[in-house]
C-alpha cells in the first residue's frame, strides 16, 4: 500500500465522518431550535383588531415568563384547593369572555411549544355587571378590580412546590385532554415539567413578602407594585415595607401629555412611555430578546392607550341634577382634580391618606431601577429620582367605574368617600362586579359580595381609609348632585 | 494482524466472514440471537394481544345507537367480565336483581343493556355507556303487555344516580378485590361460552380490578356531592354539576343555590330543525354538535378518545330522526277543537306544530321571572362553568365556544311530546293534562319510572308505587329542585275551561 494513498484515504474518512457529524449536529440543532425556541406568530384573529390585540396580543412575555400551555391548562384541575374558590382560573377574578379559550390578558404563543403569559389587559380590564341577572361587561384599559393577583402568584408557586407536581401526575392529566406526539410527550416529561417546576419554585424567595402572615392580603384589585419592582427588577433584599395600591385605569393616557404631570399614585414615574416600559418589563420577567420588537409593542400600546376613551356611564343620568353637581364640583373638587395640580404630586400633609404605599419606594430605588433599564439598552425618561412625599390627585375620567376609591382602594363608593373618614365603612368586600348605581361604585356588602369578594379591613396595615376629607360636610343635596355629575366624567 | 493473515487473506471474503469464522463469535451470536428472537416473538404476541382497539360495530343505525361505542371505553371502560360479575359481588348495593333493577333495559339476545357498548381495547373487552342509556326507554300499553322500546325518548326509568352509587359503593367495599371478582368474572365468562386464560386470571384481570377500583374511588371522591343530594330518581341527572366535575371544581364549596339541580333527560329527535336554537333546558348553548360532544363526556369520552366517526353517525341520524307517532286512538273532532287553542296559547313559544318549529319565542330563553319554574337547574349553571367549558377540546377544530350563562329557561319544540313525560325541565308534573292545571292543583307527590301509558292524561301512570318486586320512585315536589310551580296563569292555559284543556291535550297527541 502506498503511504500517501493511505494517508489521503485516512483524511478522506475523517473528513467524511466530520461531514456526517456536522450534519447530525445541524439536524439535532435544528430540531432543538424548532421544538424549544422557534417563534410562531399568534393566530390571525388576535391581531386583527386593536381591541383583540390589547386583550390577547403577546408583548413577548412568553419566552421567559411563559408557562407551558398544557401545564397551565391542567393546574386548576389538579390543585383546585389552592385557588380562592370553585371555578378554576375564573375564581381569581380574571376577566374572561365566554367562549374564549383564555381569559383577557392571557396570551398564547408558540415559542418552540405553546406557552401562556400575560399582557397589560390582565390587570387593566374592568368587569362590571348591570344587574344580578346579567353577564359581565368588559371595559378595556379599566382597573382590574376583581383580579386577585396575589392569589394568582401564590397559586403558581404553591402548585410547583406541591409534591404532586411531577411528570407522572401532570402527564396523566394532560393525556386526558390532548393527544401529544411522542417527542412532545418526552419533552414535557423530561424537560418542560421539571424545568417549569424548578423556575416556579425559585420564585418563592422573591415572593417571600406575599407569604408574610403579619401582612394583610392585597385583596382583589390591588398589587404591591413598587415592592414587585424592588424585588424582581432591582433584586433588592426584602425590607419591611408594604403598600398595595389599587390597580389604576390606563385609558386616555394623552392627558399625561400636559407638561409637569407624573404618573402612578405617588408620581413615581415621569411619563406614560416609561410606565408602559417598566410594567411590560415586569411581565417579561427578563430583558427583552429583541429591544426593537419590544419597543414596537410599547409604541403600539402607548398609541392605543393614549387614545382609548374612558367608558361612558351606561345607566340613566339625571341631567338637571348633574348640571347642579357641576357647580359643586367646580367649587369643591376642580382645584385639585381638574387643574394644573392634577397629576402632580401633592404633599401628604395636604391629603392625609394612608402613607404606606408612598413609603414602599424611594429615590435610591428609582436610581437603581433606571440603571437596570438603561443597561438593557432601553432609553426612557424613567422613574423620578427624587424623594416622594405625597400622592398625585388623579384625573377623574371614567371615575364612575374606578371604585373602590383612594390609592389603596379603601373606600368602596364615591358616596362613601364624601363621608367623613369616621363614617366610611370599616369592613367591606371588594372585587364583586355588580354595579351600584345609587352609591357609584360596586356592591361591597351582602352574601354575594362576601362570597366573591375579598374582605377589606381598614384597620389593617396599609389599608387606612383616612384622609381626603374633602366635601364631606356638604349638604346631602349637594352630595347627590355631585355624584350625579361624577357619573358624566 | 498476523493471526488473521494465518487463517485467510484479509479482504478475500470480507471482514464479516472473517469474523464469523471464529468460534467464540459463533457461540456468542447464538447465545444472543435466541433470547432476542424469543423476546421479539413475545413482543409481537403482546402487541397483538394488548395493542388492540376494536369497537364492536353495527351496520344498522338503530343497533349502533343502542350498542355502538362513542369511545368512552378507552379511558372510562369497565372490563367487560368484571362489569358482568359486579351484581353478584356487590348485589347488596342494588335495589333489586341485576342492573335491570336500576332501570337499564335488556333486550332479548343481548348480554349488555341498551346504552352500553363494547370495545376490545388493550387486550380486554371493555364496556361503558353510550347515548342511548339516557335517551331510550320503553312503553307498555297495559301492565301485562310487552314493553316496546323507543329510541330517542328520555330514559325515564334509568336511575343514573343509583348506577353511580352502586359502582362507588362497590369500589369502596372490601369485596372489590381480585379474589372476589376474578372467580365471578370467570364464571360469567364461562356462562357466556368463553373463558379467561391463565394470563387473564393471574395478571390481566387482577391488574384490571386494581385499576378500576382506583379509578372508581377517584370518581367517587369527585362525585361525592351526589351522596349529599336528595335522590334524583329515575329519568333525571344533575347535568351541570356533573360537568363541574370535569374541571374538578371543589363541589363542597359551591354555594347552596347551585346544588340539587336534577333535570329530566330530554328527547333527542329532529336535531336538524333545532340548529341555531338555544339548546339545553336553560338554553346555554346554540350549537348542536358542541352540545352533543358535551353530552358525550357523560359517556366517558375525553377529547383524545372520542370516537368521532361513531358519534358522527348518530349525530347525522338524529338530524332527521322523527319521533314515534302516538300509537293510541285520537279523537279527531276533539283534536280539531284543540288546534286553535294551541295556536292561541302555545305556538308562540312551542312552534306552529309538532314538526314546524316556527314561532317568535321558540328555542329562545324566557326570563325566569316570567316562567316561574323551579330555578335550581338554572342556578346550577354558572358563568364560571361557562368560561371553563370554552377550554374543552383545545387543539381540536371543534373547541367549545358557544356555552353562555343564561337567566331563564328555553322554550322547546314539542315533537313527540307524548313520550316526554313527566313534564317541565325537572319532570315535576306527571302528565300534560296536569300541566294545564295551576301548580296548586298539580299532584304534589307522584311516582316516576313506571312505563305503562296513560292515554287519558298523556303521560305515564304515576300513582303506581310498586309492581311485583319493583318499586317506583316517590317524587315529592317539596324537595329542593323538585318544585312543580311555574308555567301557569292565563297565558299558559291553566285558566281554560276543563273541556278546552281536554281538547288541547287531544291536539298535542298528534305532535
Amino acid at each position: 500500500m502506498d503511504t500517501s494513498q493511505a494517508t489521503s484515504w485516512r483524511w478522506g474518512t475523517i473528513l467524511g465522518w466530520l461531514v456526517v457529524l456536522l450534519l447530525i449536529g445541524a439536524i439535532v440543532g435544528f430540531y432543538g431550535w424548532f421544538k424549544f425556541f422557534r417563534e410562531v406568530p399568534q393566530e390571525p384573529w388576535v391581531t386583527e383588531t386593536p381591541e383583540m390585540r390589547f386583550r390577547y396580543g403577546s408583548i413577548g412575555a412568553e419566552s421567559d415568563a411563559g408557562i407551558p400551555y398544557w401545564i397551565f391548562y391542567v393546574l386548576p384541575r389538579m390543585f383546585p384547593e389552592k385557588l380562592p374558590g370553585p371555578g378554576g382560573y375564573a375564581s381569581l377574578g380574571v376577566s374572561w369572555e365566554q367562549g374564549k379559550e383564555l381569559p383577557i390578558g392571557f396570551t398564547k404563543k408558540t415559542v418552540g411549544f405553546p406557552r401562556v403569559a400575560n399582557n397589560c389587559a390582565a390587570c387593566h380590564t374592568t368587569n362590571y355587571r348591570a344587574g344580578p341577572n346579567e353577564n359581565p361587561v368588559f371595559l378595556d384599559a379599566g382597573p382590574g378590580h376583581t383580579l386577585n393577583l396575589e392569589a394568582f402568584f401564590r397559586f403558581l408557586v404553591d402548585c410547583a412546590k406541591d409534591p404532586r407536581f411531577n411528570a407522572d401526575n401532570l402527564m396523566r392529566e394532560i393525556d386526558l385532554v390532548t393527544d401529544l406526539p411522542f417527542d412532545d410527550r418526552l419533552a414535557y416529561r423530561f424537560l418542560i415539567i421539571p424545568m417549569t417546576k424548578k423556575r416556579l419554585v425559585e420564585r418563592e424567595a422573591q415572593f417571600a413578602w406575599i407569604y408574610r402572615k403579619d401582612f394583610p392580603e392585597w385583596g382583589r384589585g390591588r398589587d404591591d407594585s413598587m415592592n414587585l419592582t424592588k424585588y424582581f427588577m432591582i433584586k433588592l433584599p426584602m425590607d419591611n415595607s408594604f403598600g398595595p395600591g389599587d390597580i389604576p385605569s390606563i385609558w386616555n393616557l394623552k392627558k399625561y401629555d400636559q407638561p409637569g404631570t407624573t404618573m402612578n399614585w405617588s408620581g413615581d414615574s415621569h411619563d406614560a412611555h416609561s410606565v408602559i416600559i417598566d410594567s411590560a418589563l415586569g411581565l417579561l420577567g427578563a430583558p427583552p430578546k429583541d429591544n426593537a420588537v419590544f419597543l414596537g409593542h410599547v409604541a403600539w400600546l402607548q398609541e392605543y392607550l393614549r387614545n382609548a376613551p374612558p367608558p361612558k356611564y351606561p345607566f340613566p343620568i339625571d341631567a338637571a341634577r348633574a348640571e347642579a353637581g357641576k357647580a359643586v364640583f367646580d367649587k369643591h373638587c376642580a382645584s385639585c382634580h381638574a387643574s394644573d395640580k392634577t397629576g402632580r404630586r401633592m404633599p401628604l400633609d395636604a391629603i392625609g391618606t394612608d402613607r404606606e404605599r408612598m413609603d414602599t419606594w424611594g429615590k435610591d430605588n428609582a436610581i437603581a431601577a433606571n440603571k437596570v433599564v438603561s443597561a438593557m439598552g432601553i432609553q426612557r425618561k424613567g422613574l423620578v429620582e427624587a424623594p416622594l412625599d405625597g400622592y398625585n390627585p388623579p384625573f377623574l375620567d371614567g371615575v364612575w367605574v374606578r371604585g373602590p376609591y383612594l390609592h389603596n382602594g379603601s373606600v368602596p363608593t364615591l358616596r362613601d368617600l364624601l363621608e367623613p373618614p369616621a363614617n366610611r365603612p370599616q369592613v367591606f368586600w371588594r372585587g364583586y362586579d355588580l354595579y351600584d348605581q345609587a352609591n357609584v361604585g360596586f356592591i361591597s356588602q351582602g352574601p354575594e359580595a362576601e362570597r366573591l369578594g375579598s374582605r377589606y379591613d381598614t384597620s389593617q396595615r396599609a389599608n387606612g381609609n383616612g384622609g381626603h376629607a374633602f366635601g364631606v360636610a356638604l349638604p346631602a343635596g349637594d352630595k347627590d348632585a355631585l355624584l350625579e355629575y361624577l357619573k358624566t366624567l | 494482524m498476523n493471526e488473521s493473515a494465518a487463517t485467510s487473506a484479509p479482504g478475500e471474503d470480507g471482514w464479516l466472514a472473517d469474523l464469523y469464522r471464529r468460534r467464540w463469535v459463533r457461540v456468542t451470536t447464538l447465545v444472543l440471537a435466541i433470547p432476542t428472537l424469543l423476546a421479539l416473538v413475545f413482543g409481537v404476541y403482546l402487541w397483538q394481544r394488548f395493542g388492540t382497539d376494536r369497537p364492536t360495530e353495527y351496520a344498522d343505525i338503530d343497533e349502533h345507537f343502542k350498542y355502538g361505542s362513542t369511545g368512552g371505553e378507552h379511558v372510562s371502560g369497565f372490563p367487560y367480565w368484571i362489569f358482568q360479575a359486579l351484581p353478584q359481588v356487590c348485589g347488596e348495593h342494588l335495589p333489586g336483581k341485576g342492573y335491570a333493577s336500576l332501570g337499564l333495559i335488556y333486550e332479548e339476545g343481548h348480554d349488555l343493556p341498551i346504552g352500553m357498548s363494547k370495545r376490545h381495547h388493550q387486550g380486554i373487552d371493555k364496556t361503558f355507556l353510550n347515548c342511548a342509556v339516557c335517551h331510550a326507554s320503553t312503553v307498555r300499553d297495559a301492565p301485562n303487555a310487552k314493553p316496546r322500546v323507543y329510541l330517542g325518548m328520555p330514559a325515564k326509568q334509568l336511575d343514573i344516580m343509583g348506577f353511580e352509587k352502586f359502582l362507588f359503593n362497590c369500589a369502596k367495599g372490601p369485596k372489590f378485590a381480585a379474589e372476589f371478582i376474578v372467580p365471578e368474572a370467570r364464571r360469567a365468562a364461562q356462562a357466556g361460552g368463553q373463558d379467561l386464560d391463565l394470563l387473564d386470571r393471574y395478571i390481566v384481570y387482577p391488574v384490571a380490578v386494581a385499576l378500576m377500583r382506583e379509578r372508581l374511588l377517584t370518581l367517587a371522591g369527585r362525585f361525592s356531592f351526589v351522596f349529599d343530594h336528595p335522590d334524583w330518581g329515575p329519568g333525571r341527572v344533575d347535568t351541570f354539576n356533573s360537568a363541574k366535575v370535569i374541571f374538578n371544581f371543589p363541589m363542597h364549596d359551591l354555594p347552596a343555590r347551585e346544588k340539587n339541580a336534577p333535570a329530566d333527560f330530554p328527547s333527542i329527535w329532529l336535531q336538524g330543525p333545532r340548529k341555531g336554537m338555544q339548546l339545553h333546558w336553560d338554553g346555554n348553548n346554540t350549537m348542536v354538535e358542541e352540545r352533543n360532544k358535551s353530552a358525550a363526556f357523560g359517556t366517558g369520552t375525553t377529547p383524545p378518545t372520542l370516537d368521532v366517526a361513531n358519534i358522527g353517525r348518530i349525530e347525522t341520524w338524529l338530524l332527521t330522526k322523527e319521533p314515534p307517532k302516538y300509537p293510541y286512538a285520537v279523537d279527531a273532532a276533539k283534536a280539531a277543537r284543540g288546534g286553535p287553542l294551541y295556536k292561541e296559547y302555545c305556538s308562540g313559544c312551542h312552534g306552529a306544530t309538532g314538526r314546524d318549529f316556527s314561532g317568535e319565542y321558540v328555542g329562545k330563553v324566557s326570563p325566569i321571572a316570567e316562567i316561574g319554574t323551579d330555578r335550581r337547574r338554572l342556578d346550577s349553571y354558572t358563568y364560571e362553568l361557562a368560561v371553563n367549558q370554552a377550554t374543552l377540546y383545545v387543539g381540536y377544530p371543534w373547541r367549545f365556544a358557544h356555552f353562555r350563562k343564561t337567566f331563564g329557561y328555553a322554550n322547546m319544540p314539542l315533537d313527540g311530546l307524548w313520550l316526554r313525560a313527566p313534564y317541565l325541565h325537572n319532570g315535576s308534573v306527571p302528565t300534560v293534562r296536569d300541566l294545564l292545571e295551576p301548580a296548586s292543583k298539580r299532584p304534589p307527590v307522584f311516582h316516576r319510572g313506571y312505563d305503562v301509558y296513560d292515554p287519558a292524561k298523556v303521560g305515564f301512570l304515576s300513582e303506581v308505587a310498586a309492581e311485583g318486586d319493583k318499586h317506583y320512585f316517590r317524587f315529592d315536589t317539596s324537595v329542593p329542585g323538585n318544585a312543580n310551580t311555574g308555567h301557569e296563569g292565563k297565558r299558559y292555559g291553566t285558566e281554560l275551561p276543563a273541556a278546552d284543556k281536554d281538547a288541547l291535550v287531544e291536539f298535542l297527541k298528534t305532535f
